[in-house]
């Protein structure tokens, strides 16, 4: 547990200073957004298709694919995990990026309503 | 993470909900600053006002339009000319202001009459804008005119005119910030969809926050020519109106200042399913990243790579140059919003200098959210400073440089801190590889300043060193250099021009088969 606790902070230390995505402005984009780039980065690392068919999706994968090339470059304990490890690595991940953006967080402007 | 308490703020005790030390082992849960509220009495705040926000900011940078203040002439030219954001058609919205001048008697009898005046001697005085945006201001609001309704009744004496109104009075918001929403907003619900899009690419993009400081558009602009891809308009710096109302004709929305800008990407996500890529301009892997980012969106990273690669080839020495004389300096990033995440680790990562502190003016707790997560710990977030916290945070943490607003700015130099104008720039453009190094220079000119070095002196106290010669900069900045840094053939200082925005204006570029 200590090890899969370890990695997360690794990934989430990342994802916190390179990208931008988790911080959209509402609770259900940020979710939204954890949810399809998360899952997409998994997916890539386990060498799947992804589905890029809308506009959408694809704007999701391009997060996604910059995540999975940074990952693979910079950690290389992925190398050595199963793809059911990876997936449940990324189950966690996304767990923990919830807590962090978004059922945890501070910030109040994130149950506005509106934009 | 631990509030931080301000000596100076002690007899405002609200105060201390508005910064943190970001500690070890913390995480943004644990505490973030209060953000975008009222500014409390007895702060003395350095933000300015929800029209402000939406004119000077957002509105104004727009090329083709003359932008009329509607209320007394303060407003307009307390707004005027402050900020660099060139265009190519040069510079209309930078040289002339317009405001409706209204005085008490206009506040007692009404103004509606003098605006419809101005509006159309405006349009006579130059004849070839057919565009015009109008702002509210606090005295107009106050009084009720029906801004809407005059504009309405030129545009149907006029027909070749179009007019957007702007109702953001000064108060309408706790700072700027509100102003960014409202403009946003009327500009979806009023423009956007109101002119046919003009498509020559497979690729098309709307460039959104983005303000043509002193030519960062342009910057990016080429990138993106070079890559085959339409930017179908830009919100708004370079910005054309026409072009403004045709959004909902592009592909894709690239934020870039997600602060002032968010709000139309987010609702033309919502109205036109046009989806939303957040990027950086700044710094090499960031700037990278995000060129390869879009490049996939289209199926075309080849080309981003090619320009990543040959521009990381020219400008990366000349950014190491200076990455090693500024490692280990210290500085705050104390921007208005968005720099102080657009800046915080990539600054820290390919220049090499300590960010001891992030402010924001009127960003609201999702800036802090990105400013803190960006930056090292130890680094002090303050938001909405009043200018004795900016001192008191400046005498306890020794930054070497400040990028901030010229008015901290002056305050900074005071008690000689230098600073870098984080809004408008010193020597920009930022944007772009060359940019940054551009940037890099310009810290590396204000901490070895031969100049500055002497404010240190203190001809009232110090003794004053007669025998030392005038030491340059590189005498000063290369003192503690190895002698294989100091004479690398590797590295260079910035070769660049300085104009590098006209040559862009003449360059043509090549045709990719659609
Ligand atoms: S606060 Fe009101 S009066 Fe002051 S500059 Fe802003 S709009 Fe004008």
């Amino acid at each position: 547990m200590a090890d899969m606790n370890d990695k997360i902070a690794q990934l989430e230390n990342f994802i916190m200073k390179k990208c931008l995505w988790q911080f959209h402005s509402r609770a259900w984009d940020r979710k939204n957004q954890n949810e399809n780039i998360l899952r997409m980065t998994g997916e890539l690392l386990c060498g799947e298709t992804v589905n890029t068919d809308s506009p959408t999706d694809r704007c999701y994968w391009v997060d996604a694919a910059y995540l999975a090339d940074s990952f693979r470059e910079k950690f290389d304990w992925l190398a050595s995990m199963s793809n059911k490890e990876i997936k449940a690595l990324f189950v966690a991940l996304k767990e923990r990026m919830d807590f962090v953006t978004v059922d945890g967080s501070l910030n109040a402007e994130l149950t506005d309503p509106r934009y | 993470m631990p509030y931080h308490e301000f000596d100076c703020s002690k007899c405002i005790p609200e105060r201390k909900k508005h910064a943190v030390d970001k500690g070890p082992e913390d995480d943004l849960t644990k505490a973030l600053p209060l953000g975008y509220l009222n500014t409390i009495p007895g702060s003395i705040s350095e933000r300015g006002c929800a029209y402000c926000g939406a004119k000077h900011v957002i509105g104004t940078p727009m090329k083709d339009v003359i932008h009329i203040s509607h209320g007394p002439v303060g407003c307009t030219y307390d707004t005027w000319q402050t900020k660099r954001y060139i265009s190519d058609n040069d510079n209309f919205q930078l040289k002339a202001t317009f405001a409706t001048d209204v005085k008490e008697k206009h506040i007692v009898f009404g103004a509606e009459k003098l605006l419809k005046q101005n509006i159309i001697e405006a349009f006579r005085a130059y004849p070839d804008i057919k565009r015009m945006t109008i702002y509210q201001t606090c005295a107009t609001a106050l009084i009720g005119d029906d801004i809407d309704a005059i504009a309405q009744e030129v545009m149907d004496e006029m027909p070749d005119v179009d007019i957007f109104v702007c109702n953001s009075p000064g108060f309408a918001g706790p700072s700027q910030s509100g102003g960014h929403h409202k403009i946003n907003i009327a500009w979806i619900n009023n423009k956007v969809g109101t002119v046919e899009p003009k498509i020559t690419s497979d690729y098309v993009i709307n460039y959104v926050g983005e303000y043509n400081i002193q030519g960062d558009q342009e910057v990016m602009q080429d990138y993106f020519r070079r890559m085959g891809i339409q930017i179908l308009s830009t919100f708004t710096g370079n910005g054309s109106y026409d072009e403004l109302r045709s959004m909902h004709g592009a592909h894709l929305n690239v934020l870039e200042c997600a602060r002032s800008a968010e709000y139309i990407c987010n609702e033309l996500r919502v109205r036109y399913g046009i989806p939303r890529l957040d990027i950086d301009g700044f710094g090499f892997e960031p700037l990278s990243s995000s060129l390869l980012k879009i490049g996939r969106f289209f199926g075309i990273e080849d080309r981003a790579q090619k320009i990543i690669d040959e521009e990381t080839a020219r400008w990366k020495p000349e950014l190491d140059w200076y990455k090693e004389r500024l490692m280990g300096k210290r500085v705050c990033i104390w921007p208005g919003g968005s720099k102080l995440w657009h800046w915080a680790n990539v600054i820290h990562e390919e220049m090499g200098v300590k960010v001891v502190s992030v402010y924001t003016k009127f960003g609201h707790q999702g800036d802090m959210e990105k400013g803190i997560a960006r930056c090292e710990q130890g680094a002090l977030a303050i938001d909405d400073p009043n200018e004795l916290e900016s001192l008191e945070a400046m005498y306890k943490l020794k930054p070497d440089v400040i990028f901030t607003g010229k008015r901290p700015g002056e305050v900074a130099k005071k008690i000689r801190v230098p600073y870098l104008n984080a809004h408008a720039y010193h020597n920009g453009p930022y944007k772009g590889y060359e940019g940054w190094v551009r940037f890099a220079r310009d810290i590396y000119n204000a901490i070895y300043s031969p100049i500055h070095q002497l404010s240190y002196l203190d001809i009232s106290r110090d003794d004053i060193p007669g025998d030392g010669g005038f030491r340059t900069q590189r005498m000063i900045s290369d003192v503690n250099l190895s002698q294989e840094v100091r004479t690398s053939k590797n590295l260079r200082e910035y070769t660049g021009k300085y104009d590098t925005i006209s040559p862009l204006r003449e360059k043509t570029y090549p045709e990719f088969n659609k």
